[in-house]
Order: structure tokens, then C-alpha cells, then sequence
């Protein structure tokens, strides 16, 4: 079994990961960044634009891809899951799982001829399934690596790939390989999911064809989108009248979720924004409890979208229904005016709150009663989980928008960087092992 | 309008029930989910929120409480755990107190010593006026007309039947104050209280209001039902002892066919159903609206299950020609029976039986009242 030793080892390939190994590997420390998609870019690389800037966020997020890619002090590892951490106090062991590719990843250049020989197509999961890829693959235009992965599920072994492939990088008989790091430090950054739109049933349980949840919208206005346009899902129809269900997923005690997901408000603003330049003639509705917009710039961005006709309906939305034409109806009370209104919408987004990503505990690590990392001095040092020498960077910790997972996967960087030297500092003085 | 704050009303209410008051940050959920909120009586959430400002007389003044039937899906569905069902469940309990002008029913509510006791004192009353002052016994056969006459009996359910009509006219007309008059500027014509009254009549028959609750859900939990056959039994032998008893309470035994024995039975199983229906529910709490029991709600279903237990024991030893038996528990019998219909009807959680129909129908005058101010406008003018 191979084995790789590093100062850092940085879980999950998203912008808090990736930006957690750039700045420890631009200190000098050996960094292994484990990712567990076939590419780097995590959530980030399938939105369309950042609030409170409206920049690209390709434009934010292809760069620092390219440069975890290319650094000499970055190993990185992808299709890899984490999947046991021994030891402790700046000596780890993990244990770290290759996933089969079915591609020789050593040589395969990434030309895509496989892909566009590839006879089965499978709803793009890069797309929130909207669009659809083949089975074998780069994963999407801007992935770091540009190296095929064959989704073995859909295969129909039909070889054409293997015929096609000018280096002969298709393996069918590749088969999950283990392999451990020695690392003085872990920095986890594996990211959230969405709630679970199935556990609200009052909101159709996921079963409403015209109500989507936000990554969704994300691709459809993505400029690498699969439609390249908005368009609903159910019927292609292109809608004018869109709603938006704040508080979906979040603030609510029959779901267990009775946290802020503190993104919701900002996303749907900005989307409602973006919908606005992409379809000038809809009309957005944002059904909220409160609108918490509590960032840089955040109370702005809300007063101009306000300004530029989005409407602002205070009232949680009680159930969402469809009509036989399978438009969505929103019940709702207008709480300022104290009365019931059913409203029917082209297309409804429902603001889903985040949840944790991967478990924790085979990091050890209990989850603290929201679900997220336990953080046990959350006001001194967010960045320190209960086991000493791992840290947490992004929305591991809890729920948080771009700018404040980038601050923390900085600030987790650099207490990984204090720790690994006070590790290393003591072993020079005990005269074992020199830090260079 | 002007609205008094009271700061002690929050507090005052949570004596009532298990609401979370305090919860609630007003989304409007539970309003949007109700299916029996209208423009007019947009409940829940008013109700919360006029309790969390301490509107006192606004809620007083209330009819949307009683127009919940706590089917559960607004508590069911909170996002807060705030439970509004369990708070319009206090709210009607609040109001029952704030009708009953004797002060009686708040302190049921707000003590169990006091309707636990009152009953105790009310039911021994009656087993030492049984002790002292009861006719010949006759012990080689059954004669329960010999050893408690039906005139006498007869009369005494005349005595309490005035009380009743008494203590329920009063706190209805302070009910209809309430709801009608305080604060109402609307003009309600009175002819209007005699052509709606049959709504009253059907209301109190059907409570076909509650049947809307249950409306397209996917499992339908049959409370309306269950509650209306109840209502059967209970309206049933209230009629047969208060009208009928020189009938109803005879020593000769009837053949089976003989209506006086199968109305009897009707009534008996549809209440021993009902209550045990009740009891079992609320041990289980699998409805939302057993899910909470305030000692009002234990005491209502457990006494009417009782006083139809000590019923057919009495039944039962009279056939088997067990005379003592029989007059034991006809006696024990009437213990309950006395404070379930003195005290629990005009004081206790029976009150609903009244006061809920008849919120209805204000309901309905309210509305058909507006509909006339409506038409009548333009007339008005010329």
C-alpha cells in the first residue's frame, strides 16, 4: 500500500477547501486535498453569479481549480472519500478510498472522444438532473482534472470507448483502491447538502414538476446552464410569473431544522435579480418570514432588487398544490393584511435551507445538536472542532454563504499552519525530526 | 378601533392549556393551512397574535375559537412547535370561563381540587339524600319505583332542568354581549336572530361544520362521526330523563322490540363508544387533538363513561332480579349523573355544546347582517 505523507490533509474540494490548501501550501507546508467528485469545484463551480457583486462565480472559481491543479506543494486527490482517521495529537493515519474511474487517470489527455462515442445518456447530476451527460465523461467543461470518469451504474460495457480511446486509458477492470496519509493535520471541508424537499410534504414532497429547488435555478441561469435559458422543468414553458418559498427548509421544527440557513434570503434576491435580466417580462414574488440581509453590502442589495420589482410578500407559505395543468398553487396568509390568498405561479423555487454534507464521524467527530461540526469555542476559535489538529473551514461548521467560507477556510489555514508548527517546533527541540 | 392591553393576559392564559403562546413569531402558517379560515375570521394566527399584545376584550369578544374544530394541521405543520390548535383549545376554555358569570368555571379550569371536589361534594349529597331518605326498600323482588318513586326522581330533574335553563340563559346572554354588542358597531336587525335560528337547530344537530375539517385529507380520522353519534346518545337521554322518565324508569320489563329498551340501547353503546373512543385517543395521542389533555378533558369522557358503566350495571341487576344490586347502583348512578349535569354542563367542558352552535349562529347573523347592511345601503340614501 502506498503511502503519502503531508503536514496537511484538507477534506472536500470546494471553494473552502481549495482556498484552505492554497494558502497552506503558499506557506510551505506539504497539502494532500481529498476530493470526493471527480472534480474540484464543489458547489460554487455550478452557480451562475455571486451576491452581493453579481460576479461570475466560474470567474471566482475555475483560477483557484487551476491552481490547487498546478501547485507544487498540492497533491490532489480526486473520486477519493475519506474513510477512516487513526490516531491522534498530530500524528493521523487516514485511510482514503480511490474510487474506480475506469479511466487510467495517468494517461488519459482528456480529448473527450469516448464521451462523444458514449451511446447512453444519464440525467447530468451537474445539472441538478435537468440536462443530461453520457456515461463516460469529462465531468463538465471547466473540470480540474480534465480526466474521463465512466459511471459504471448506466454502462452498457458496449466498449465503444475503449475502441475509441487514442491512449487505451479505459480500464473496465479497475477496482477501489485504498491508501493512507500521514498527515499533523486535518482541515474538513466537506460542504453541505440541501434540506430534504421530500420531508415537506405540504410543499408537494418533491413530487410538483414546476417546483424547483435553487441549485436548480442556479443552472438555469448559469451561463454553461443545460438550457442556456430559464425555462420550467415540467413543460419547457418559459415562466412569467415565479414565486419564491423562503424559510423552505429552514426555521422549522417538523423538519429538525430549527437553525437559519442565513443564505436563503441573499440567493433568492439575487435570482430574483438574475431572473429579472433574464426574462425582463416575469414577474418575481418572494414569499418571506423575515428578510435577513446581514452581510457587506446584503441591506443594499435587497433595497435595490426592491427597487427593481421584485415583490416583497411577508407570510409563510402553508402548501404549495398544483392545478391540472400542473401550475403551482401557493396558499399563503398575507400576514400584513391578515388574510388567505391561493396564488397560482408559472414555476415556484423553493429557498431550501443547508444541512450537513457528509457524516462526521469517520473523522472522529460528534455532531453538534444543528447537525454541523461541533465547534466548542465558537467565539475564540471557529475554526476548532473537539479533536485536536483538525479543523473545520466552510459549511462543515454550519450554514454560511461564499464570503464567510472563504474567511473561515482562511482563518482554518491558518491555525492548521500555528498548529503544524508548534508540532514540528517540539520535535526539534526533542531533536527527531527537523521541520524544513 | 381601539384596543386595551392587558400584560397579564398572556399569564392569565396559561392556566388554560398547554399553547405556546410565546412561541408563535407570526408566519401565517397555520392560518393559510386552516381549512375553515375566512377573510373574516383569518384564526389562528389573530387570536395568537391578540393574546401576545394582551387584547383581552378583542379575544373575549371572539367567535373564531369556536369556529375550530382542532382537526391539527396547524399544529401539526408549525414551524415554531407553537402548537395553535392546543391554543384556540385554551382560548374556548378562557372563554367558557369568561361567559359563566358565577366564576365556577374559571375555577374548574384553573383547579382540579375545585372540580374533582365540587363533584365529590355534589355526588355525596345525593348518596346520603338516597341514605336518608329513601322509600321502602323491597328485597324479594325489584321494585326501583318503590325504592326511589319516578315522581319524586321526575321532580328533581324538573328542579335541576330549571337550574340548568337558568345558569345556561345567563352566561349565553353574557356570551351574546360579548360577542354582539361590545365594541360591535354594526346594527344587527333582530328579525334576523329568528330567520337564521334554524342554523342553530342544524349546527347543534349535526355540527356539520366539523365534517368541512375532514375534506379532502388523505385519511380521514371519522372524529365528526364518532363526536355526532355521541351527541345521539347523550341529546337522547337527556330527553328520555328530563321528559320521559315516568316511561323510561318502569318495573315491568318490556319485550326486546319495545322502542323504550332499544333507544336505550342505542344510547348506551354510542356513549360507551364515544367515551372510551376519548379516553383511548387521549392515552394514545396519535390525533393532534389528543395529543395535550388539560384535566377538563379527562374528567368529561371518564365521568360520561362512568355514568354509562353504573347505567347498564343497574340495568343489568335489575334483570337478573337482584334487588339490593340494583338500588346500589341506581344510586351510584345518580352520584355521577347529579354533578355531570349540574355542575359539568353549565360550569365544565359540556358548556361546548351550547356555546359552540351558538357561535355559529352569531356567526351566521353577523354575516347575513352585513350582507343586508350591504343591499341596503343604496336605499338608505335616496
Amino acid at each position: 500500500m502506498t503511502k503519502i505523507h503531508v503536514d496537511a490533509l484538507v477534506v472536500g474540494g470546494g471553494i473552502a477547501g481549495m482556498q484552505t490548501a492554497l494558502d497552506l501550501g503558499d506557506q510551505g507546508y506539504q497539502v494532500a486535498l481529498v476530493e470526493k467528485e471527480p472534480s474540484v469545484g464543489g458547489k460554487m463551480i455550478t452557480l451562475s453569479k455571486v451576491f452581493p457583486t453579481l460576479d461570475c462565480c466560474s470567474c471566482i472559481t475555475t483560477p483557484k481549480m487551476s491552481a490547487v491543479a498546478h501547485h507544487p506543494k498540492i497533491q490532489l486527490f480526486t473520486y477519493c472519500e475519506v474513510d477512516r482517521v487513526d490516531g491522534q495529537d498530530g500524528e493521523f493515519t487516514v485511510s482514503v478510498v480511490q474510487k474506480p474511474r475506469y479511466v487510467n487517470a495517468d494517461i488519459c489527455t482528456g480529448c473527450r472522444l469516448c464521451e462523444y462515442e458514449c451511446p447512453i445518456t444519464v440525467p447530468s447530476m451537474f445539472d441538478r438532473g435537468l440536462g443530461s451527460y453520457h456515461a463516460v465523461r469529462v465531468p463538465f467543461s471547466t473540470a480540474v482534472p480534465q480526466i474521463a470518469v465512466l459511471d459504471i451504474e448506466y454502462c452498457l460495457l458496449c466498449g465503444k470507448c475503449e475502441k475509441v480511446c487514442p491512449v487505451g486509458a479505459v480500464d473496465f477492470t479497475q477496482t477501489p483502491e485504498t491508501f493512507e496519509i500521514d498527515t499533523t493535520s486535518i482541515v474538513l471541508a466537506t460542504g453541505f447538502e440541501m434540506t430534504d424537499v421530500s420531508a415537506k410534504k405540504e410543499y408537494g414532497a418533491g413530487r410538483l414538476s414546476n417546483v424547483i429547488d435553487p441549485l436548480m435555478m442556479e443552472r438555469f441561469l448559469a451561463p454553461t446552464g443545460p438550457y442556456g435559458r430559464v425555462l420550467r422543468p415540467g413543460d419547457g414553458m418559459e415562466p412569467t410569473t415565479i414565486a419564491y418559498v423562503q424559510c423552505a427548509g429552514s426555521r422549522d421544527e417538523t423538519l429538525g431544522i430549527e437553525y437559519c440557513s442565513r443564505t436563503c434570503c441573499m440567493y433568492a434576491i439575487k435570482q430574483s435579480m438574475l431572473i429579472s435580466g433574464a426574462l425582463p417580462l416575469a414577474e418575481v414574488t418572494i414569499f418571506y418570514m423575515d428578510i435577513r440581509t446581514f452581510g457587506k453590502g446584503y441591506e443594499q442589495f435587497y433595497q435595490n432588487a426592491k427597487a427593481m420589482g421584485v415583490e416583497f410578500v411577508r407570510g409563510k407559505v402553508a402548501s404549495i398544490q398544483e392545478d391540472e395543468n400542473h401550475y403551482p398553487i401557493v396558499r399563503v396568509e398575507l400576514t400584513e393584511e391578515g388574510r388567505v390568498v391561493e396564488r397560482t405561479f408559472d414555476l415556484v423555487v423553493l429557498s431550501l435551507g443547508m444541512v450537513l454534507g457528509d457524516p462526521l464521524a469517520r473523522f472522529g467527530l460528534q455532531p453538534a445538536e444543528d447537525g454541523f461540526a461541533s465547534l466548542p469555542s465558537v467565539n475564540a476559535s471557529p475554526w476548532a472542532t473537539t479533536r485536536p489538529g483538525v479543523f473545520v473551514a466552510g459549511t462543515a461548521g454550519g450554514p454560511m454563504d461564499i464570503v464567510d467560507s472563504i474567511v473561515t477556510a482562511s482563518a482554518a489555514a491558518s491555525a492548521a499552519s500555528a498548529y503544524i508548527r508548534s508540532k514540528t517546533q517540539v520535535s526539534i527541540e526533542e531533536g527527531e525530526v527537523a521541520y524544513v | 378601533m381601539t384596543i386595551r392591553l392587558d400584560p397579564t393576559f398572556l399569564r392569565e392564559l396559561q392556566e388554560y392549556g398547554e399553547g405556546g403562546f410565546s412561541e408563535c413569531f407570526n408566519c401565517g402558517n397555520c392560518t393559510a393551512i386552516c381549512p375553515y379560515t375566512s377573510d373574516d375570521y383569518p384564526f389562528p394566527r389573530n387570536m395568537i397574535r391578540l393574546v401576545q399584545i394582551g387584547g383581552r376584550e378583542k379575544v373575549r369578544g371572539s367567535i373564531d375559537p369556536w369556529l375550530c374544530y382542532y382537526c391539527g394541521d396547524c399544529s401539526e405543520t408549525c414551524p415554531r412547535g407553537a402548537e395553535p390548535g392546543e391554543i384556540m383549545m385554551s382560548l374556548r376554555r378562557w372563554l367558557t370561563a369568561q361567559y359563566d358569570w358565577t366564576g365556577l368555571a374559571r375555577k374548574f379550569y384553573t383547579s382540579e381540587v375545585w372540580e374533582i371536589g365540587s363533584m365529590v361534594v355534589l355526588g355525596l349529597l345525593v348518596i346520603l339524600t338516597a341514605v336518608f331518605f329513601h322509600a321502602p326498600i323491597v328485597t324479594d323482588r325489584v321494585e326501583l319505583n318503590t325504592f326511589a318513586p319516578v315522581e319524586f326522581i321526575h321532580t328533581a330533574d324538573w328542579i335541576m332542568a330549571g337550574f340548568l335553563v337558568f345558569f345556561i340563559t345567563t352566561n349565553v346572554l353574557r356570551m351574546h354581549k360579548f360577542i354582539m354588542r361590545d365594541g360591535v358597531n354594526e346594527r344587527i336587525p333582530l328579525k334576523l336572530y329568528l330567520t337564521e335560528a334554524w342554523h342553530l337547530v342544524v349546527h347543534f344537530a349535526t355540527q356539520k361544520r366539523w365534517a368541512q375539517c375532514e375534506e379532502g385529507k388523505a385519511k380521514r380520522n371519522w372524529s365528526w362521526i364518532a363526536h355526532m353519534l355521541l351527541v345521539s346518545g347523550y341529546v337522547l337521554m337527556l330527553v328520555i330523563i328530563i321528559f320521559f322518565l315516568k316511561w323510561f324508569q318502569v318495573d315491568e320489563i318490556y319485550p326486546i322490540w319495545h322502542p323504550q329498551r332499544w333507544l336505550g340501547y342505542y344510547a348506551t353503546i354510542v356513549l360507551v363508544f364515544g367515551a372510551a373512543r376519548a379516553i383511548i385517543g387521549r392515552i394514545r395521542k396519535t390525533l393532534q387533538m389528543h395529543r395535550f389533555s388539560h384535566p377538563s378533558d379527562w374528567i368529561f369522557p371518564v365521568l360520561l363513561l362512568v355514568v354509562t358503566l353504573t347505567g347498564i350495571f343497574q340495568h343489568t341487576f335489575r334483570y337478573l332480579g337482584l334487588p339490593l344490586a340494583t338500588y346500589y347502583t341506581y344510586v351510584v348512578h345518580l352520584a355521577f349523573v347529579a354533578p355531570m349535569l349540574i355542575l359539568e354542563v353549565p360550569f365544565g367542558k359540556w358548556s361546548h355544546l351550547y356555546y359552540r352552535p351558538l357561535a355559529v349562529y352569531f356567526e351566521r347573523i353577523r354575516a347575513r347582517a352585513k350582507e343586508v347592511a350591504l343591499v341596503g345601503q343604496p336605499a338608505a340614501a335616496d
